[in-house]
Order: structure tokens, then sequence, then C-alpha cells
């Protein structure tokens, strides 16, 4: 079979998954509560007095802006976006996987990969699309003299902050597979999810008391959004001023752990998973 | 070509739907945070400038200014890491010329007023300082009455009004096929 030749039976399984994942109106009602939520929650004010307020800011008042602007508009939209990918993972995956449609999927002329790619495609990249299409635009219409010089701030805060929930969606990806059901890896990632504020709680807690920044360290390896935080408010205390390299590292050191899971959980859908 | 009817249907329902919501925050009612308003006498020559204001994107600056004489009237935009954010107030008019002559790119306004009414909203792209400055380029008295009012909102309405008018209908346009074909199959079922 040519490449030509599965590219059809991979769109169909793409179109089949986006049809399930996003019933009407679901994927309107997102786009609606992003809308809403990207300028409901968007603040510039707050970063103002940030800037300056302690030793510890290492990054410019135009970047700290940014930071503090992508920040605010993550804050409720993030757990809509989190609560669609996990849906769509738990449910959308483990209802195929229930009621055999996987199986059926088997049957085309195309590689178990290239069958949880499109599943992937449509529970992970079409949310994704949707979230930082709809966010990115909004700050746009808002501050253009903001998030045009400082795009590179905007990116950096959008990937630093997504990188834990695409853990937990890898996560409940390969429980999903092997409990082939949605069920419980749903719950699992909600459990995970709350408790990473709780744990990050502590660290700093323990980072406050000791006055070293390495439990905070460990968890940035996880959450870079904990590392952005120190990097651009300085908020957790004198102790820890990280540069703009170590942001790059936990935030590459979080990514090669998600690339890892879902390599994971591909080859578990490839190579174990019996039907 | 039905996929394509489902693809396009379905973004033009997002659209619609993204237009609501940004109706929506376009109805958001601004609030007032505060108005300076005075009449005086502004000699000839002289300059009289509003104390700086850090201004963010979802703050609004509402100018209303009533000339008897000749005054020229400036907004100008200085970025909160500028080092002469601190002593924008001109001392004299030799001063403030020098400044818009050396910093053209720092001026928002720039109007000249003769016995006139002068109404103007500005809401910035980012977050910047702004001062209000009004000159007497004439070598007659004037009289100044002016009232300034900072505005916060939401989103900047006009703007998020008219990306709303504007995707709304596409947004319809691209979803009518499939809506059309949606209804026929539940008709036919």
């Amino acid at each position: 079979m040519t490449s030509m030749g599965k590219g059809k039976p991979f769109l169909e399984v793409l179109s089949s998954a986006i049809h399930e994942d996003y019933r009407f109106p679901f994927l309107e009602v997102f786009a609606f509560l992003y809308g809403l939520g990207t300028f409901v929650f968007a603040s510039f004010g707050v970063t103002i007095t940030a800037t300056g307020a302690t030793n510890q800011v290492t990054a410019t008042a135009n970047e700290v802006v940014a930071y503090g602007a992508v920040s605010s508009i993550l804050s409720l939209p993030l757990s809509i976006f989190i609560i669609l990918v996990f849906k769509n993972i738990a449910y959308g995956l483990g209802s195929d996987l229930e009621k055999g449609i996987i199986q059926t999927y088997f049957s085309y002329p195309l590689r178990r990969r290239g069958i949880l790619t499109a599943k992937l495609l449509s529970a992970l990249g079409v949310a994704l699309l949707l979230f930082l299409g709809i966010q990115i635009s909004g700050l746009y219409i808002l501050a253009p003299d903001i998030i045009l010089p400082q795009l590179g701030t905007v990116l950096l805060t959008y990937a630093a902050s997504l990188s834990y929930p695409l853990l937990i969606a890898g996560i409940m990806l390969l429980l999903t597979l092997k409990l082939r059901r949605g069920g419980i890896s749903l719950v699992v990632g909600l459990v995970l999810y709350f408790a990473m504020s709780i744990v990050s709680g502590i660290a700093t807690i323990f980072a406050i008391v000791t006055e070293t920044p390495l439990s905070l360290q460990i968890i940035s390896a996880i959450s870079p959004s904990i590392v952005l935080t120190q990097y651009y408010g300085g908020t957790l205390g004198n102790f820890w001023a990280p540069a703009f390299s170590e942001v790059l590292l936990y935030t590459g050191v979080s990514y090669v752990i998600v690339a890892f899971v879902f390599v994971l959980g591909y080859t578990y859908f490839s190579r174990r998973l019996n039907l | 070509m039905k996929r394509w009817t489902n693809v396009l249907g379905r973004g033009g329902t997002v659209l619609i739907a993204i237009s609501l919501a940004l109706l929506l925050v376009s109805l958001i009612p601004q609030i007032n945070l505060g108005t300076s308003a005075g009449r005086m006498p502004v000699l000839p020559e002289q300059v009289f400038a509003t104390g700086s204001r850090v201004l963010t994107p979802q703050q609004g600056f509402q100018v209303k200014v009533t000339v008897e004489g000749t005054i020229n009237v400036y907004l100008l935009e200085v970025g909160s890491e500028e080092p002469y954010s601190e002593s924008m107030l001109f001392a004299d008019a030799a001063e403030l010329q020098e400044f818009l002559e050396a910093n053209p790119n720092l001026i928002i306004w720039d109007y000249n007023l003769e016995d006139g009414y002068f109404e103007r909203y500005y809401a910035p792209t980012k977050v910047m300082n702004a001062t209000l400055v009004f000159y007497n380029p004439s070598s007659a008295d004037a009289i100044l009455d002016y009232e300034v009012t900072l505005t916060s909102t939401v989103a900047p309405g006009e703007k998020v009004r008219n990306i709303a008018y504007w995707a709304a209908p596409i947004g319809i346009i691209l979803a009518l096929p499939w809506l059309l074909n949606m209804w026929k199959q539940r008709k036919q079922s």
C-alpha cells in the first residue's frame, strides 16, 4: 500500500473521531467559553505592581506584562480545556475500546500507530488548535503591541502551562489502553491535575523553610510553570533566581517526559493491545 | 463533498459561537475610575499638563475640552520603561517644543483648537504612561474648560463588536449548507 493509499483510511478514522469527540454543539460551547473567558479574565494591571517589586525578577517589564496577561487568561479557560481533553481521551478512546470500534479500525489498511495518531489528533490536536487559536487571537485584539513584540514569552508561557496537563493526558491514555475503559482514567487524571496544586504548595513551603529551591526544581521538571512564575514574578522567595536558560531547560525536560509517556502509549497500542 | 460541508459547517458554527462571545463581551459596560475637571485661564505660551498616568489596554482616556481662544492639545505616550516618565510636566513652552521635536513617535494627539469643543477617547494597545498637555501658542489669553475621565473596560468594545459583526455573517454562510443538510436528514428519518 502506498502512502497515498493510506491517506484515505487515516482521514476516515480522523473524521470519525472528530465526529464522536465534538458532537454538535460541544465544539461551539467550548469556543464560546474560550472566547468569553479570554476577555473576562484578561488582566494587565496586576503585573505592573510586580515589575521591579522584587530583585528576583530578571525578565524585562514588557516580558513580565506579557507573561501576566497570558497567565490571567489561562486561569479558568485552561481548566475548561483540560476537561475537554480528558473527556476526549478517557471517554472518546475508552468507549471506542469498550464498543469495539477500535477493533473495526484495525481492519482498515492502516497501521495501528496511524489509528492512534488520528484519535489523538482529534482528542488533543483539535482541542489545542481551538484553545490556542482563540486565546492568542483574543490577546492580539486586546493588546497587539504587547503580544507581537513578546510572542516568544507568550508561546513559552503556553508551553510551560500546557506541559503538565499534556503529561496527565499521556498517563490517562496509558491507563485507558490498559484498562480498556475510560471512567477510572478520568478520575485518576482529575486527581493528578488537582494534586499538583497541593504538591506545589507543599514544595513551596518546604523551599521557603529550608531556603533551598530543590523541591521547586524537582516539580518544575514536570510542571515548568513554577520556574516560569519565579522567573517572571519572583513571588516564591529570594532564594531562587532562575535564568532564562534554566526556564528553557525545565520546559524542555518536561516535554521529554511528556513525549516518553506518549511513546509508551504508542508502543502499548501498537504491540501489546490485544482486542 | 459531504466531508467538506461538515468541516466548513462546523467551522461556521464555531465562528458564530465566537461572535456571540465577542458580542457579549462588548456589552459589558465600562467602569468610570475617576474624573478630573476644571476651568482655567491659560496665558500666552503657557503649558499645562495633567499628571502622567499608567494605562493598560483595558483602560481608556475620555477627554472633553471646550476652548475659548487658541489651545493645542497633545496626548503624549511615554512607555513605562522610558526615563522621562517621572518628569513629564513641562516647565515652559520651549521644553515642550524640544520634547515634541525630539520624540515625534510619542505624540498620540496633536490638535489645534480655536474657540471650539473637542471630545476624544483613547485606549492604548500596550501598558504605557499617558500625559495630556494643553498649550496656548497664541499671544492672547485662552480659557480652558476640560473634563478627563479614566475608564476601565473588559475589552475595546467597538473593536470587539466590529469583529463579531464580520465573523457572524461569515459563520452563517459557512454553516448554512451543513445546517440545511442536517435538517433534511432529520426530516427524512
